[in-house]
């Protein structure tokens, strides 16, 4: 499957993504309707990016006790039906990486669907910070960057 | 799909919220209003990706506040005229006033906010057509500066190559916030193994990813380069073939640099001698991949013009000029001029800057607004008494804005084209509406990738003009219709590529690119640069000529070089968010959600030092005015001690009532609108 993958080493926080987010979901752009949210941390010199991966065993999905959450069909995105929610909040307490929100009007909680596979928050991500790739990708992207570094330091060139 | 819907389907064309000419898919509901912008996937400039101001621009074009009728001043009101006779009003007016005062006494000055790539030279071509030199731009204080400073040196102003560099080096840029396609240019760059060096005072948000955050006191860059030339130049690691074969005055630049040990250099900017020398070693082992780009930051200093030559010279001993991973000297297009410059040269007529800036005239034929705006109201050297602005908002952008509001209410004809109303709009006798970029097409080249785009008009509103049929439409009114003969602004596309091999048809209807030109580099081996003696210019006898100095000297800015007591901080003004352009989209809706109102940023010191509490409402000072403005304690990390920084662009707190427009770069006329000296008092 295809997820958002989030690459801290290129995030600048500037923001583009969760406008994006919050406009395609609401029309606005208040960040606290964004299903991604990025933390800047001046004093650490860090921009860390996050929403949902989209986990294989989603423990969002196994502690919801109205069975709201399900996985998409097409995508494989873990969705939630915001008609099924009770606004109980136990996925967001079962989350790990704090990628599920609560939205203050309607009472129910909200995630990344991926825009139905086409996602906003890529499409404005000009740092490539984020990207919409297959979970195959993730340790090839790794491997790349630290491979480029290795190579600048033996002074070859770095071809792509 | 009904009949209905299928006629609006999407659009691909290109943004203009900023000027990077995005390629984006626009959407339309089933009533034809624009609903929705998408990026598009295939165009080798923004690669698939777009930034939020993009998607803004639905709230932008479908505002019930954008000004849709003509509008004239009658009394302390507006009364809505029909276009007509707005155009007929404005043509015999202009025609009076020229009778009576000279062709001269008419000016026209062009902004940002309806900004298209063929509006400069269109509105030269008016000015010249109409006989007058005055034609002014907001350029006299953003991007002239940067674009001379390198041009003296090199004959263009090259474009930084970030994938293949191994060091790149941001003077005063954030082009997170200002030039959002280059961030994607810079991470792949870093990605690839490059260094980032960000020369900033502030954090800025590229500096977030920076190996080397710099820090310099505002307004010290040109000490801080001159200090890497003389590592490089000291320790023998500048490129010797390139500097003997190519360039001019390399001599002189090695005996002024002498003064600038990392000693110096920390005295004068405060960046640890450690981190210069350790700059330079990067630049050393980068070899010829080392790609520089200066921002805005560099500009608003009355050393502007100086400190980028001596920025620009570390290209030229770092041997990265038009090299791969360095620089590039990009061609151009090679499109037809349209700015009428030999055809009416209007030598024998004096200019309302008096000839003070000769050299921004030489580069850009076009003269200082400061200056302008003292002679409508001195009348020295002659009065100006006219103006068409096409969307500038030099109330909210130029120095001294209290000045400005009397320069321009002093004017016997202003006439503004706007998207809105604007501070500067309610001065003007007329507002006439103005066309979004999505309601005209225009030709776009991208330099640094050498193609070229052309946007598609997705709609009209009947009595709303693109530009060129305003020129057109009052130039056929006044006795020079000749010079507008296209009969609409596409026709005028066909000819203005009639000279190049591009064919107009490959760009109709599409959001491709074209390059016309493959990408070469070391073009100096064979072909002489455009600079007076066809080499890179470490020295320039031209500015001699013009009673200038030969190398790029250094000046300290003068908060440094005559510090006042009671102006205890450095304040910077003009940088950019990443929801703005320039002083536009303050305001509008859902642009307010990124920075809600106007603030000033203050090291968390500075704040203690006087007992300052976050978001307290303070009152904020120069010599030239004050303002309130809330306080915004940033992080430690964020600016350096003793510095201020507050954007632009908010009325309910104009920060360019503090800034100066009598403290001018003597070179180009630009004005010190960073590195203000302030003071900060509390209210309560
Ligand atoms: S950077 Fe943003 S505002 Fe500028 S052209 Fe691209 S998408 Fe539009």
């Amino acid at each position: 499957m295809k997820i958002v993958t989030m690459d801290p080493r290129k995030c600048v926080a500037c923001g583009h993504c969760e406008n994006a987010c919050a406009f395609h979901r609401t029309g606005d752009y208040d960040h606290r309707n964004s299903a991604i949210s990025v933390n800047h941390y001046p004093d650490k010199s860090a921009c860390i990016p996050m929403t949902c991966v989209h986990c294989r065993k989603a423990w969002c999905m196994e502690v919801c006790p109205a069975a709201a959450i399900s996985r998409s069909a097409d995508t494989d995105a873990v969705l939630i039906d915001a008609n099924r929610c009770i606004g109980c909040k136990m996925c967001m307490l079962a989350c790990p990486f704090g990628a599920i929100n609560f939205d203050t009007e309607k009472l129910t909680c909200f995630k990344c669907d991926l825009c139905g596979g086409n996602p906003k928050c890529v499409q404005h991500c000009f740092p490539g910070a984020l990207e919409f790739e297959s979970e195959e990708a993730v340790p090839l992207a790794n491997r790349n960057q630290h491979d480029n570094r290795l190579a600048v330091m033996f002074g070859r060139e770095n071809n792509d | 799909m009904t009949e209905m819907s299928r006629n609006f389907s999407p659009v691909n064309t290109f943004c203009r919220m900023c000027d990077n000419h995005c390629a984006i898919t626009v959407h339309r509901d089933v009533s034809g209003q624009i609903s929705d912008i998408e990026s598009y996937p295939d165009h080798p400039w923004n690669q698939g990706r777009i930034c939020s101001k993009a998607g803004g621009a639905v709230e932008i074009v479908n505002h019930p506040d954008r000004l849709m009728r003509p509008l004239k001043k009658v009394g302390s009101g507006w009364k809505e005229i029909d276009l007509e006779q707005a155009l007929d009003e404005i043509a015999d007016r202009v025609g009076d006033l020229q009778s009576n005062y000279g062709p001269e006494t008419m000016s026209v000055w062009k902004g940002e906010a309806t900004s298209f790539n063929q509006q400069e030279d269109l509105a030269k071509r008016f000015c010249r057509a109409l006989g007058t030199p005055n034609y002014l731009s907001v350029d006299s204080l953003c991007f002239c500066t940067r674009e001379i400073g390198w041009s003296l040196v090199y004959g263009c102003w090259p474009k930084p190559d970030f994938r293949n560099s191994r060091c790149m080096i941001l003077w005063g840029a954030n082009p997170p916030a200002a030039h959002p396609p280059l961030t994607r240019q810079i991470l792949k760059g870093r990605e690839r193994g490059a260094t980032l060096v960000v020369i900033d005072p502030r954090l800025s948000t590229i500096a977030r990813q920076a190996d080397i955050h710099v820090k310099p006191k505002p307004g010290t860059d040109g000490a801080l380069a001159w200090g890497l030339a003389h590592q490089l130049i000291a320790n023998d690691w500048y490129d010797k073939d390139f500097v003997k074969n190519y360039t001019v005055g390399f001599d002189k630049v090695a005996v002024y640099a002498k003064d600038f040990t990392p000693e110096a250099v920390e005295a004068q900017t405060g960046v640890p001698a450690q981190t210069v020398i350790k700059v330079a070693a990067l630049m050393h082992q980068a070899g010829s991949r080392v790609a520089q780009y200066t921002g805005n930051g560099v500009e608003h200093y009355e050393n502007g013009v100086n400190n980028t030559r001596a920025i620009a010279y570390l290209d030229a001993l770092c041997g990265s000029f038009d090299m791969e991973g360095g620089s590039l000297q990009a061609d151009g297009l090679g499109q037809q001029s349209l700015a009428l410059y030999e055809e009416i040269p209007l030598q024998q007529l004096k200019r309302v800057d008096g000839e003070k800036f000769p050299v921004l005239h030489d580069f850009r034929q076009e003269c200082n607004t400061m200056t302008a705006l003292d002679a409508i109201l001195t009348g020295d050297p002659y009065s100006l008494r006219g103006m068409i602005m096409t969307a500038a908002n030099p109330v909210m952008t130029n120095p001294n804005s209290e000045k400005v509001r009397k320069a321009l209410s002093a004017l016997d004809l202003f006439v503004v084209r706007e998207l809105f109303m604007t501070e500067t709009a309610q001065l003007a006798d007329y507002i006439l509406p103005a066309a979004t970029f999505l309601e005209r097409t225009e030709l776009y080249t991208y330099a640094a990738i050498q193609s070229v785009s052309m946007s598609t008009r997705v709609q009209s509103i009947p009595g709303v003009q693109d530009e060129y049929q305003f020129w057109h439409d009052i130039a056929h009114r006044m006795d020079f219709g000749e010079h507008f003969p296209w009969e609409d602004e596409s026709v005028l596309n066909e000819w203005l590529l009639q000279s190049t091999d591009v064919d107009f048809k490959d760009l109709q209807n599409t959001s491709k690119a074209v390059q016309y030109q493959a990408i070469k580099h070391k073009k100096w081996q064979h072909r002489p640069l455009t600079t007076p003696s066809g080499k890179v210019e470490f020295a320039s006898s031209y500015l001699v000529a013009n009673g200038y100095e030969e190398v790029g000297e250094y000046k300290a800015p003068y908060y440094i070089r005559s510090p006042k007591p009671e102006y205890p901080f450095s304040l910077i003004t003009g940088a950019r968010n990443h929801l703005s352009y320039h002083s536009s989209y303050r305001g509008v809706g859902r642009f307010r959600a990124e920075v809600p109102g106007p603030q000033v940023e203050m090291h968390p010191d500075d704040a203690d030092g006087s007992g300052i509490t976050d978001g307290e409402t303070v009152k904020l000072s120069s010599a030239i005015g004050s303002i309130e403005i809330p306080v915004k304690i940033v992080s430690r990390q964020e600016i350096i001690p003793g510095v201020l920084q507050a954007t632009h662009g908010w009325k309910e707190a104009n920060i360019n009532v503090l800034t100066h427009d009598d403290i001018l770069d003597p070179i180009d006329g630009f004005p010190v609108q960073k590195g203000v000296a302030v003071k900060v008092e509390r209210i309560r």
